[in-house]
Formats: C-alpha cells, structure tokens, sequence
C-alpha cells in the first residue's frame, strides 16, 4: 500500500512543490519524495511480523525525516495507527479503529483543524469516511474507495480556505486560490492505498 | 532570476554544510549522527545540558550557539524544515546519559514545536529528565500565537550561563522563561532569499518596497510599505516594540540587530545608532547590545531588532563567559 502511495507522490511531487511555492517555501513536493523513499526502504528491510508492528515502524520512520511540521503529522498519524489493536485479520471494522487511532494519536499532537487549510482537511474526512462505510458492512476496498475520495474532495476544499494553521498563515488572504500541499499529498496516499487494494482485488 | 549560488547536488546541502561546518571550528565542535551538533569537549557531569532543534539554512543559526556557556546540542533539520523527532529523541538521550538533566530550547514555529513535543512525550516515557521552553517573541502576532525569532539566541546566552554555573533544571528553566518574557522581537524586510535547494524565490517584493513583520523563513508579514530610511525604519520598529514590552523610562535593555544575510553591517549601524539615540531621548538605558548576523535567511536583505528587558541577574548571564563558534564572550 505504501509502493503505491509512493507512486503517486512520486508522479505529483513537481506539482506539490509548485503549490508549496504559493503559500510556503517550494519543497513539500521534494519533503514528500524524501518521506515516501524513507517509507519503501523501510517497508523492504522491516522485520516486523503484525500489522500493528509495521505501521508503528512506518510512522516512526516517517518521524525521522527532516520535513518539519509535514513528516511530524503524517507520522504520528501513522504510528498512532499502529497502536490501536488492528488483529491479523486487517478487517474493514479494524482498520477503521485504527485510523481513528491515527486521528486522535495526531489530534495530541497538533490543534490543527478541518477548514484550516492543512493536511487535516483531507485526513479528517478521509477517516471519517472509511470508518461510516465500515459500519454500514462495506469492503475494505470499498472504503478504501469512499475514503480516497473524501480526502481529494477534502483537499479540493482547501483551495476556497485562507490559511489559518502553520507556517501559511501569515499570508492569510493570499492563500486563497490554491489548494494546500499538505492536503493535497494526504488525498495522494489515500489514492495510493486505495489503487493498492483495488490491484490486490483483481490480482 | 536564475538562482546563483555555489552548492553542490541541492539533496546533500545539510550533510555538506554540517561537514563544513564542523571541520571548520574542529576545536569546540563535533558532528554527532548525520545531524547534531555536539560540543567538541562535553561539559562536566552534573550539569544541565542546553539542547535546541531547527531547520537548516539559517547559518551560523542554530549551530553556531554550541559551545561552552551556551548550547550542548543543537538538532539541524532540513533547508527551512524541522529534524524529525526521531532525532530529537536521540539527542535527548544523549544529553541525558547517565542521568544528566536538560532543557530543550524550541523556536515556536510548527514543525519545530511538532518535532519538540513528540520528542517530549518519548523522553517522559523513558524517564529522561528534560523540560522544555518555547521562544515566540515576535510581535507581529497576537499574543499566544508568536513565532521564535532571533531572542532564541538570548535565551541559549542566559540558560546556558546559568547551566555552566551549576544551575538545577528547574532554575536554568527559569531563568529561560523569564529572558523569554521579557523579549520582544520584529523583522523587516526589503529583498527575498532564493530556496537553495528548489531555487525558488521564497516570496515577492517589489524594488520600492519594505515589509515589517516578515518571518524567519520569509513568510509574509502583514505591513508593506515604501522602502524607509535607517531612521525611519528604526523609529517606527522600535515604537511598536518598546509599546508592546511596555517599557517605561528609567528601565534597562539589551538590543540585538541581526542581519537576514544580505543587509550590510553598515545599515546596521545606522539602525543602531537612532535606536540609541531614540532611547536616550526617551530616558531608557542602553545596557547591552549584539549587532551582526546569527540567524539569516540566506540572502534575504533586512533584518530583525529585538529589545529584552534585563535585570541584574539576566545581565550577570548574559556577560557570563561563552566560547561557542559565532558567540564568544571573555
């Protein structure tokens, strides 16, 4: 799942570091390279047998790039996940608990909120709604669906928004127009996540 | 315009510039992992270890504070980016080896407060013994919402001194908060720095125009106007700033100018010499001053002037001895 998000920072990291040019310093896209890179070398020398035991190592090697505010959040969100009891089943209604473990691992974290302009405009309603699909008895490809399109709907959103969080802030009104990077690359890894498991489908 | 800078592949700016960095001053500084910067002979036990974080790119900040009398340990991150808190943690743990306390000295900015407060969080889980202080003395945010500017620079001084004299963690952490309280900072500035590693302005400005209020990274302040003169400038910064401190005659300050990277030492020097003579007319004592580069933005041309009120005891730290590469006092 995490090749897959790769493969979609990688093809949009040009494109996020020109968004980042609007409203921050240009190099979300290459922090991003940086943070999916770290997530694949990992990924392919980890050891970690559960599923818990690999997401707190992703978060935590994520935790361990140098991005400033960006790889912090996705990061304890991340290792947040691997903290809730997920089971070796991975079942839809386990992976939803352990988003909204991510969530409020992250929420401890930062005071950051949906409308905002941050990355929480796209995880919050992607976790949202994975874990409504989960309760109403959908697949976990199905969710994954509804929680991908979510989190781009959620960081299309951003582009109306004036900046109230991080380092944007201080731009206010001129930050309306364009969507958040930050945003932006979350909705990149939930469609990551989500081509991985349709792929895993077919296969 | 084209970016025109002498770097190498822009992906290996911050090992390259560490590697430099520590070569050049072999005497007092050692580079610790791929991104700490540790002093070259640690300081004896018992002690309270002074550890920052921050991004990179804004030499000799933060780095340059390591040395005896200020920083232990300072955690480099990335051009303009915060280190990952897993570095964080690791420098922690080894300020704190053999049960050694420490104070971590973080800029509020969010990647950095991020970055800290993870790093907070393993360290209670582990036992080690740290506390934390937060700078935000900038003024052109609300109260409670102020970014960390060059004062960092003033805190490392006084809760360095303070660590170096034998002081416990608690009042090492006191004395840092009351420098902290008792600074106010604000920036202006006239030309934009080039990203060095994605060669992208970092914001616009026209020829003719100034900004006040510009942040460390040059995010945007909020009051353009028409480029001033050195007075003018410095009349209106440091009305804002000696109202917002409210700071009454007969009071005693230090005033630091730091330079962004590109302003002149000279146009320092004309700043400094009306703040000097707008607080003479003003009945309010000069006490101590600093005057140069410690945390730029490239070439950013402008500059940050902060004004801190001391008392007798925040004057004895900040003359207290220091030998770190780009702070030294006898």
């Amino acid at each position: 799942m995490f090749a897959e998000a790769a493969k979609q920072i990688r093809r949009e990291h040009e494109s996020l570091s020109r968004l980042d040019c609007i409203a921050g310093d240009g190099d979300h896209g290459t922090t991003m390279l940086r943070t999916v890179e770290k997530l694949e070398g990992t990924m392919e020398t980890s050891s970690a047998k559960t599923l818990n035991e690999i997401l707190r190592e992703a978060g935590w090697a994520v935790l361990g790039v140098d991005g400033g505010a960006s790889t912090a959040i996705l990061g304890s969100f991340i290792a947040g996940m691997g903290e809730a009891d997920i089971g070796e089943e991975s079942d839809c209604k386990h992976l939803a608990a352990s988003f909204e473990a991510g969530l409020r691992a992250l929420l401890k974290q930062t005071k950051a909120k949906p409308g905002d302009k941050t990355m929480m405009d796209a995880l919050v309603p992607a976790v949202q709604a994975f874990a409504s699909a989960a309760s109403s008895g959908k697949s976990v490809s199905e969710a994954m669906k509804e929680a991908a399109a979510a989190a781009r709907a959620g960081a299309d959103s951003t582009r109306d928004m004036i900046a109230r969080y991080g380092r944007a802030k201080f731009l206010g009104e001129k930050t309306r127009g364009s969507p958040d990077p930050g945003a932006t690359s979350i909705a990149l890894f939930f469609r990551g996540f989500s081509d991985a498991l349709t792929q895993m489908k077919e296969a | 315009m084209r970016m025109k800078k002498f770097i190498n592949d822009p992906k290996n700016l911050v090992p390259e510039l560490l590697e430099g960095f520590t070569l050049a001053f072999p005497d007092r500084i050692r580079l610790r992992g791929t991104n700490t910067i540790v002093r070259a002979t640690p300081k004896e036990p018992g002690k309270v270890r002074v550890v920052t974080l921050g991004g990179s790119g804004h030499e000799p900040g933060l780095s340059g504070f390591v040395g005896k009398g200020m920083l232990d340990s300072s955690v480099a991150g990335e051009i303009f980016a915060a280190p990952g808190a897993v570095k964080v943690i690791e420098a922690l743990r080894e300020a704190c080896a053999g049960g050694e306390r420490a104070l971590l000295i973080v800029l509020n900015h969010a990647g950095d407060v991020l970055a800290g407060n993870i790093a907070m969080q393993a360290a209670e889980r582990e036992g080690l013994k740290v506390k934390m202080v937060l700078t935000q003395e900038d003024i052109s945010g609300e109260p409670g919402d102020r970014r960390g500017l060059v004062g960092c620079v003033a805190v490392y001084k006084v809760a360095g001194a303070a660590a170096e004299k034998g002081a416990s963690l608690d009042t090492c952490l006191e004395v840092a908060e009351r420098m902290e309280r008792n600074m106010r900072t604000l920036a202006v500035a006239v030309r934009t720095a080039t990203h060095p590693a994605t060669g992208q302005p970092i914001f616009e400005m026209g020829d003719d125009e100034m900004e006040i209020g510009m942040g460390q990274h040059g995010e945007a302040g909020t009051g353009r106007m028409q480029l001033k003169t050195a007075n003018e400038t410095a009349e209106i910064m440091l009305e804002k700033l000696l109202a917002d401190l409210g700071v009454q005659p007969g009071e005693e300050l230090l005033v630091m100018l730091n330079g962004a990277g590109a302003t002149a030492l000279m146009e320092l020097y004309l700043i400094f010499r009306r703040v000097a003579q707008l607080l003479e007319a003003k009945k309010i004592r000069l006490l101590r001053s600093a005057i140069g580069e410690f945390i730029t933005t490239q070439e950013q041309a402008g500059f940050q002037m902060m004004i801190a009120r001391m008392d007798p005891e925040l004057t004895e730290l900040w003359d207290a001895p220091a030998d770190a590469p780009f702070f030294a006092k006898l």
